[in-house]
């Protein structure tokens, strides 16, 4: 699709996402791997305005987790009794040999990311237009487990832009 | 039935909660059967015997499982004597 208008960062970024979603379990690439795939990649303005704002890459997956939890619990089932029964073979990660799908959500921010560097005419499509994309989604899953961590889209539009700017002076 | 069944599960008033409860109970779905098949195959269970308790046929718990199962227990499995395929 747009792969080819990525900056290397964000190839980087995409497959680091991959690597998250099968680990976690996730049978399409979300908007919340989008943004593990940020972190995990560790590179650009995006990453570093992530982490100045308090956000690891650990504190997300632990959020990650915390919600597939909570998911759980509002139907009365218990991860950590559904993880004890099953014993050590229970793990949620998915097999290398299954393809794992980009979901409709993921795909959006990617084609928003794309939109808004063509905008601002960047000549790549670099993971910072891919957090603005991810914030953007007021309703994903990734701006909820922002907030969960204490950071709204505000704070990190307006942190990712100061950053930007010192970037390109 | 139809409302019991709206109060328990997720609840109209969220239906996000309610839809990311079906996504949660997939994926841990997806992992406990990985896991209770390889509990059962390290047990020394046939594919057959998985697939008869699974309610699927032998083909397709093979088809699912075995690769991954294979690949972590390299050589003969403990306590298994290989009865079945």
């Amino acid at each position: 699709m747009i792969f080819n208008r990525f900056a290397r960062e964000t190839r980087r970024c995409v497959v680091a996402a991959v690597e998250e979603a099968r680990m976690l379990g996730h049978d399409s690439i979300g908007d919340e791997d989008l943004l593990l795939g940020i972190l995990r990649a560790d590179e650009g303005v995006a990453a570093e305005a992530l982490s100045s704002l308090g956000v690891t890459l650990e504190g997300a997956q632990e959020e990650s987790e915390g919600m597939l939890s909570e998911a759980l619990s509002s139907v009365g089932v218990s991860l950590e009794e559904v993880r004890r029964e099953a014993g050590d073979a229970f793990e949620v990660s998915i097999p290398d040999e299954r393809r794992i799908p980009f979901s409709p959500r993921a795909k959006k921010v990617l084609e928003r990311a794309l939109r808004e560097a063509v905008r601002v005419r960047d000549n790549h499509l670099g993971t910072d237009n891919v957090l603005l994309g991810i914030l953007r989604n007021e309703d994903g899953t990734a701006v909820r487990m922002l907030a969960r961590l204490g950071v709204s889209p505000e704070m990190l539009e307006e942190r990712l832009y100061e950053l930007r700017g010192r970037a390109a002076s | 039935m139809d409302e019991k069944t709206r109060t328990r599960v997720g609840g109209p008033e969220d239906p996000r909660e309610g839809l990311e409860a079906v996504v949660a109970l997939r994926r841990t779905l997806e992992a406990l059967e990985a896991a209770q098949v390889e509990n059962a195959f390290v047990a020394g269970w046939s594919w057959a015997r998985i697939a008869e308790v699974l309610g699927v046929s032998k083909q397709a718990v093979h088809k699912k499982h075995a690769e991954r199962i294979r690949d972590r227990y390299p050589g003969e499995p403990p306590r298994r004597k290989g009865k079945g395929a």
